[in-house]
C-alpha cells in the first residue's frame, strides 16, 4: 500500500540553531533540513538566522552565506545559479523551485527549505536523482530517422515546425516537476513522470524524428504514461515555465488519434 | 596508500575528465571509435556550464547571406590580436561548418530561417571580406544555444557505449616519468577512491571564472583539469589573458548574450549616447569584447556611468519590440526580469563588463594533445589532452570571439577522439600502475578532509576573488599588479591554515569547494603572474603603463609553471603564424581597428 | 538490495501497449454520464415537484419504456465508469499481492452491482 505517513526513520527531530552575527541588519530565519548519512540520525531541521543586509537577493544566495559563514557542513547542490543548469532544485516554502531563482522577498515570514519531496535523500538537501535520470534515459531522447541526413547540410525544419519543439526543448531537467506529482509520489517506479514524459513529446513532435510510432508504442502503458491524472502540479512547479501537463494530454491526444 | 580510503581500480583505453560540450564529444567521438571510454564528470553533465551560452555557435554556413570560412579566419586572427596559432584557427574555422551540421544531425533544436535553414546571427567582431561588411554567421537555438547543445550531446552519448562516473571529483593525474597513466577521483556519493589506468586522459575541465569575484561563470568553474597539469610539473600557456564580457548584470553577475546587440541592441551611457560610436565608428556594440569592455570601463572612469554610485552602464533591447524579444531572445527577458528586475521591453538592463573566459589554459596542438617545452622545443607529453576552454590551443589567442567557444568544443572535442581513433589501439596492454600510484593526491584529499586550521575555505575564497578582481582587471598596471602578486601570494600561503568542518566521506562539499579552492589559488597567481610579466597591451590585457601592443619582444605564448610552494617560472612558445594547408594565406599582423 | 541498473528498472517488463482504451473509455462513459445524469436528476426533481415520491408512483416511473431504458443505461454507464475509475485507485494505492486481488474483486463488485440493478429495473418494467 502507498504509505501515508513517513517512515519512522525519516521523521524529523529537533535540530540546532544558529544565531546572527552581533552586527547582523535585518535578518531572516531559515529552517533547512540537514540529513546526516554518516551518523544515520535521523533528519532534523536546522535554523539559521541569516543577516539579510549583507546577502544576495536569491534564496541560494542565502544558502552560500550560511556555508560560507555560519555552518560549512551545510549540503546542496548549485552551479550555474542563474537557474539554466538545474542543480539547486529544492522545496522552498512548499514549492519544488530553484533556490537560485527564487527570491527571498518573495517568501514571508521563516524560509523553510526540504530537498524535493518523495526521492532518497542522499545528504542534507542533495536527493538521488538516478531513477530520474534513467527515466529520462528510458524515453531514448536522441534523433532517430530511417532517412539518412544530407552529408553536407542540415536537415530542412520549417520555423513552425521548429516552434513547436523550442519550448518542450527547453526543459533543465531539475526535476522539480516530477517530484512535485503525487502519481510519481505513489507509482515513481513504473510511471515516468512529466520531466521525461515532457522530453518523449518533444521527440514525438519533431519533424524530423521518423521514429514517432515507435515511441508512441513504448509510451502506451497504463503506468509508464496514463498514471498522469492531469493533478497539474507538474506546471505549476516548473521553473522555467514550461507546461509537462500540455504535452502529456497532446501525447494522449496522439495515442487516440492512431486508433480512429 | 593512505588508510581509510577504499580504493577501485579501473582500465580504459581513454579517460575524458569533464562532462561539457568538448568533453561530451570526445566521449560520444571515442565510443563511436571503439575505444573503451570513461567520462567522469564532477556535476550531471547536463549541468556543465556549456549549459549557460547563450548566443551561439559560429560557422560560415552562409544560410543569412554569402560567408567563407577564411573570412571567419580572418576575424577570429584578427580577434586574437595575432596571438592565435594560425594552423589551429584555420583548422577551426574550416571544420566548422561540418561541425555544426554534424550537431544538427544530433537534433539540436537550432532556430530556423524561412527556408527551414539553421538561424544566423550577426556576432561581435565577425565579418565579410576580411573587414568590411558585417557577417551572420553564428548558428543558434533562440538564446539558449550552449543549453540545446549540451542536451543534444548527452542525449547521443545516451546511445553510445561509453560508461559515465557522475558526481565524481577528479584529483590528480597519474604521471610517471613524464607520461600521463591515468587519474584519480573520488566517488562523491560513497567516498570510495576511483583509481582509472588508461592509455590517454583528455581534461576537458572548463575555466576558472571563480578565481574572480564577479564572473559570469558557473560555482563549479574552478579550472581543476588546469591545476592538475600545474601540479603534474606542466605548464599553462596564456595565462593573462582573462575575457570580461561587456554585458553581465549588474550586482548579479549573470550573462546577457552578446546575441542582444546582435539582434540590435546597443549600450548607452548616462548622458544617453551610443559610446560605442565613438570607440568602434565600423563596428560600433558589436566591436569584440575585449574593446567594448575596455570602451565601458573608461565610459563608468570618466563619470558617465548610470545608477546611483554611476558605476554601471546600460544595454537597450526596448527597440527591438517583443515580438523579436519573444522569438529569439526568450531568456534573456526572463533572466532581466529575475535578476535585474527589468521588463525589457520597456527599460534597459543595467550591465557590467564582468569575467566570463579564459583564453588561456592546457597547451595543446590542433590535435588536441598537451604540449610543454624542453630546452625551447615543443615536445607532447605521451597520454595527456586537453579540450574546449580548459586547452590554450590556441584559437582565441588574446581575446575569444563570441560563438567561437561553442565552436572550439566542438571541434576540438571531435579532433581529440579522432587522434586518439588514430593513435591507439582499442584495449591494448598497458603497463601496471606503481603500487603509490595517485598517493599524493590522496594524501592531499586526506589532509584536507582533516585540516584543522582556523581559516575557513570561504574566507580564503573571497579574499583571492577581491584582490584578482581589483588588481587584475579590465586595465593593469605594473605597480597594481606587482601589489597583487604580493596579496596573493600571502593568501596563497594562509591555505596551509585551511580549516575544513565537515569531516564526512558522504557528500563532503565542504572538501570538494576546498580542493577547488586550491585549484583556483594556482591559477590565480599564475593569471597575475603573467599579466604582470608581459609588459605588452594585447587583446584582453590592457596595461596602462605599456599601452601598445609590442609584435618584436611579445608575440609569443608566455607558458608558466608553479611549483607546490606557488613559486612561478616562465617560459615561451611561438605563436604560429603559418597556416595549417595552402588553402589559405597566413594573415600578416596589422593594426587592430573595429 | 537489487543489484539491477537504474535503467533495467525503468524499462521493467516493457510496455504494456495498452491503457488508451481504458483512458478512452473512462472519457467516453463520463461524457455519457453527463445526458443520463442530467435526466435523472430532472426526473427526480419532477417527482418531487409533483409530490409523488411514494412507492407506487416512483415504480409507475420506472415502469414507463423510456424511463426503464434510460436507467438501465444510467446503471450500467455509472457502473462501468465507476469500475474504471476505482481501478485506477487501485493501481495508484495498492501495491504487491493485494493489488491483483483488489482489482478482480472490484470488477466482480460492479459487475454484480451492474446485474442486480439492471435485473431490477427490468423486473418493475416488465412487471413479473
Amino acid at each position: 500500500m502507498a504509505k501515508f505517513t513517513l517512515p519512522a526513520n525519516s521523521r524529523i527531530g529537533k535540530g540546532r540553531h544558529y544565531d546572527a552575527p552581533a552586527n547582523a541588519g535585518k535578518t531572516r530565519r531559515f529552517k533547512v533540513y540537514r540529513y546526516d548519512p554518516d551518523s544515520g540520525d535521523n533528519p532534523r531541521v536546522d535554523s539559521y538566522e541569516v543577516d539579510l543586509s549583507r546577502c544576495g537577493p536569491m534564496v541560494l544566495d542565502a544558502l552560500i552565506k550560511i556555508k560560507n559563514e555560519m555552518d560549512p557542513t551545510l549540503t546542496f547542490r548549485r552551479s550555474c545559479r542563474e537557474g539554466i543548469c538545474g542543480s539547486c532544485a529544492m522545496n522552498i516554502d512548499g514549492v519544488n523551485t530553484l533556490a537560485c531563482t527564487k527570491a527571498i522577498d518573495d517568501i514571508g515570514g521563516e524560509v523553510k527549505i526540504y530537498p524535493l519531496p518523495h526521492a532518497a535523500v542522499v545528504k542534507d538537501l542533495v536527493p538521488d536523482l538516478t531513477q530520474f535520470y534513467a527515466q529520462y534515459a528510458s524515453i531514448q531522447p536522441w534523433l532517430q530517422t530511417r532517412t539518412p541526413a544530407p552529408p553536407d547540410r542540415e536537415r530542412l525544419q520549417s520555423k513552425e515546425e521548429q516552434e513547436l519543439i523550442d519550448e518542450p526543448s527547453a526543459c533543465i531537467l531539475c526535476a522539480c516537476c516530477s517530484t512535485s506529482c503525487p502519481s510519481y509520489w505513489w507509482n515513481s517506479d513504473r510511471y515516468l513522470g512529466p520531466a521525461a514524459l515532457l522530453q518523449a513529446y518533444r521527440w514525438l513532435i519533431d519533424s524530423r524524428d521518423e521514429a514517432t510510432g515507435d515511441r508512441l508504442d513504448d509510451l502506451e502503458d497504463p503506468f509508464r504514461l496514463y498514471r498522469c491524472h492531469t493533478i497539474m502540479n507538474c506546471t505549476s512547479a516548473c521553473p522555467k515555465g514550461l507546461n509537462p501537463a500540455r504535452a502529456i494530454a497532446e501525447t494522449k491526444k496522439m495515442l487516440m488519434e492512431r486508433r480512429h | 596508500m593512505t588508510a581509510g580510503y577504499e580504493i577501485v581500480d579501473h582500465t580504459y583505453d581513454v579517460v575524458v575528465v569533464g562532462a561539457g560540450g568538448a568533453g561530451l564529444r570526445a566521449t560520444l567521438g571515442l565510443a563511436e571509435a571503439g575505444l573503451e571510454t570513461a567520462c567522469i564528470t564532477k556535476v550531471f553533465p547536463t549541468r556543465s556550464h556549456t549549459v549557460a551560452a547563450q548566443g551561439g555557435i559560429s560557422a560560415a554556413l552562409g544560410n543569412m547571406g554569402e560567408d567563407d570560412w577564411r573570412w571567419h579566419m580572418y576575424d577570429t586572427v584578427k580577434g586574437s590580436d595575432w596571438l592565435g596559432d594560425q594552423d589551429a584557427i584555420e583548422y577551426m574555422c574550416k571544420e566548422a561548418p561540418s561541425a555544426v551540421i554534424e550537431l544538427e544531425h544530433y537534433g539540436v533544436p537550432f532556430s530556423r530561417t524561412e527556408e527551414g535553414r539553421i538561424y544566423q546571427r550577426p556576432f561581435g567582431g565577425m565579418s565579410t571580406h576580411f573587414g568590411k561588411g558585417t557577417a551572420q554567421r553564428t548558428c543558434a537555438a533562440a538564446d539558449r544555444t550552449g543549453h540545446a547543445m549540451l542536451h543534444a550531446l548527452y542525449q547521443q552519448s545516451l546511445r553510445h557505449d561509453a560508461t559515465f562516473y557522475i558526481e565524481y571529483f577528479a584529483i590528480d593525474l597519474i604521471m610517471d616519468d613524464g607520461v600521463c597513466r591515468g587519474v584519480i577521483a573520488i566517488d562523491l556519493a560513497d567516498g570510495r577512491i576511483h583509481r582509472y589506468r588508461c592509455q590517454t586522459v583528455i581534461l576537458a575541465t572548463g575555466g576558472y571564472g571563480r578565481a574572480y569575484f564577479s564572473c559570469t561563470s558557473a560555482h563549479t568553474c574552478t579550472g581543476d583539469g588546469n591545476a592538475m597539469v600545474l601540479r603534474a610539473g606542466l605548464p599553462l600557456q596564456d595565462m593573462e589573458f582573462v575575457q570580461f564580457h561587456p554585458t553581465g548584470i549588474y550586482g548579479a553577475g549573470c550573462l546577457i548574450t552578446e546575441g542582444v546587440r546582435g539582434e540590435g541592441g546597443y549600450l548607452t551611457n548616462s548622458d544617453n549616447e551610443r559610446f560605442m560610436e565613438r570607440y568602434a565608428p565600423n563596428a560600433k556594440d558589436l566591436a569584440s569584447r575585449d574593446v567594448v569592455s575596455r570602451s565601458m570601463t573608461i565610459e563608468i572612469r570618466e563619470g558617465r556611468g548610470v545608477g546611483e554610485e554611476n558605476d554601471h552602464l546600460y544595454l537597450n533591447l526596448q527597440h527591438l519590440g517583443s515580438e523579436v524579444i519573444d522569438e529569439r531572445l526568450p531568456g534573456i527577458a526572463e533572466t532581466a526580469k529575475i535578476f535585474a528586475g527589468v521588463d525589457v521591453t520597456r527599460e534597459p538592463i543595467p550591465v557590467l563588463p564582468t569575467v566570463h573566459y579564459n583564453m588561456g589554459g592546457i597547451p595543446t596542438n590542433y590535435h588536441g594533445e598537451v604540449l610543454t617545452t624542453v630546452d625551447g622545443e615543443d615536445r607532447v607529453v605521451p597520454g595527456l589532452m586537453a579540450a574546449g576552454e580548459a586547452a590554450c590551443v590556441s584559437v582565441h589567442g588574446a581575446n575569444r570571439l563570441g560563438s567561437n567557444s561553442l565552436l572550439d568544443l566542438v571541434v576540438f572535442g571531435r579532433a581529440a577522439a579522432r587522434r586518439c581513433a588514430e593513435t591507439l589501439q582499442p584495449g591494448a596492454r598497458q603497463p601496471e600502475l606503481q603500487e603509490q600510484s595517485g598517493d599524493e593526491g590522496l594524501d592531499r584529499l586526506d589532509t584536507l578532509r582533516n585540516a584543522k586550521g582556523s581559516t575557513p575555505t570561504a574566507d580564503i575564497r573571497l579574499r583571492m576573488q577581491k584582490c584578482m578582481q581589483e588588481h587584475a582587471a579590465v586595465f593593469r598596471t605594473g605597480d597594481l599588479l606587482r601589489a597583487g602578486i604580493e596579496q596573493l601570494r600571502e593568501i596563497h600561503a594562509s591555505f596551509a591554515d585551511v580549516s575544513v568542518s565537515d569531516r564526512s566521506l558522504i557528500w563532503n562539499t565542504d572538501l570538494v569547494e576546498t580542493l577547488e579552492l586550491q585549484n583556483l589559488l594556482d591559477q590565480a597567481m599564475a593569471t597575475i603572474s603573467a599579466a604582470e610579466h608581459r609588459t605588452e597591451s594585447r587583446g584582453a590585457q590592457a596595461r596602462e603603463d605599456y599601452p601598445d601592443r609590442d609584435d618584436d619582444n611579445w608575440m609569443k605564448h608566455i607558458l608558466t609553471w608553479i611549483d607546490s610552494g606557488g613559486s612561478v617560472r616562465f617560459g615561451y612558445r611561438d605563436v604560429t603564424l603559418d597556416t595549417l594547408t595552402d588553402d589559405v594565406e597566413a594573415i600578416p599582423p596589422k593594426a587592430r581597428v573595429y | 538490495m537489487s543489484r539491477r541498473t537504474a535503467l533495467g528498472h525503468v524499462l521493467g517488463l516493457g510496455s504494456a501497449k495498452d491503457g488508451t482504451g481504458h483512458w478512452w473509455a473512462q472519457r467516453v462513459s463520463a461524457v455519457a454520464m453527463v445526458p443520463l445524469g442530467l435526466w435523472f436528476l430532472f426526473s427526480v426533481a419532477l417527482l418531487i415537484g409533483r409530490g409523488t415520491v411514494d412507492y407506487l408512483s416512483v415504480i409507475d416511473w420506472i415502469a414507463s419504456p423510456v424511463n426503464a431504458v434510460a436507467l438501465i443505461l444510467l446503471i450500467a454507464t455509472m457502473c462501468y465508469h465507476s469500475a474504471l475509475g476505482v481501478q485506477v485507485v487501485i493501481e495508484d494505492y495498492v501495491h504487491g499481492g493485494t493489488k491483483v486481488v483488489s482489482l478482480v474483486l472490484q470488477k466482480f463488485a460492479h459487475a454484480v452491482l451492474a446485474a442486480a440493478g439492471i435485473f431490477a429495473v427490468l423486473r418493475i418494467a416488465l412487471g413479473s
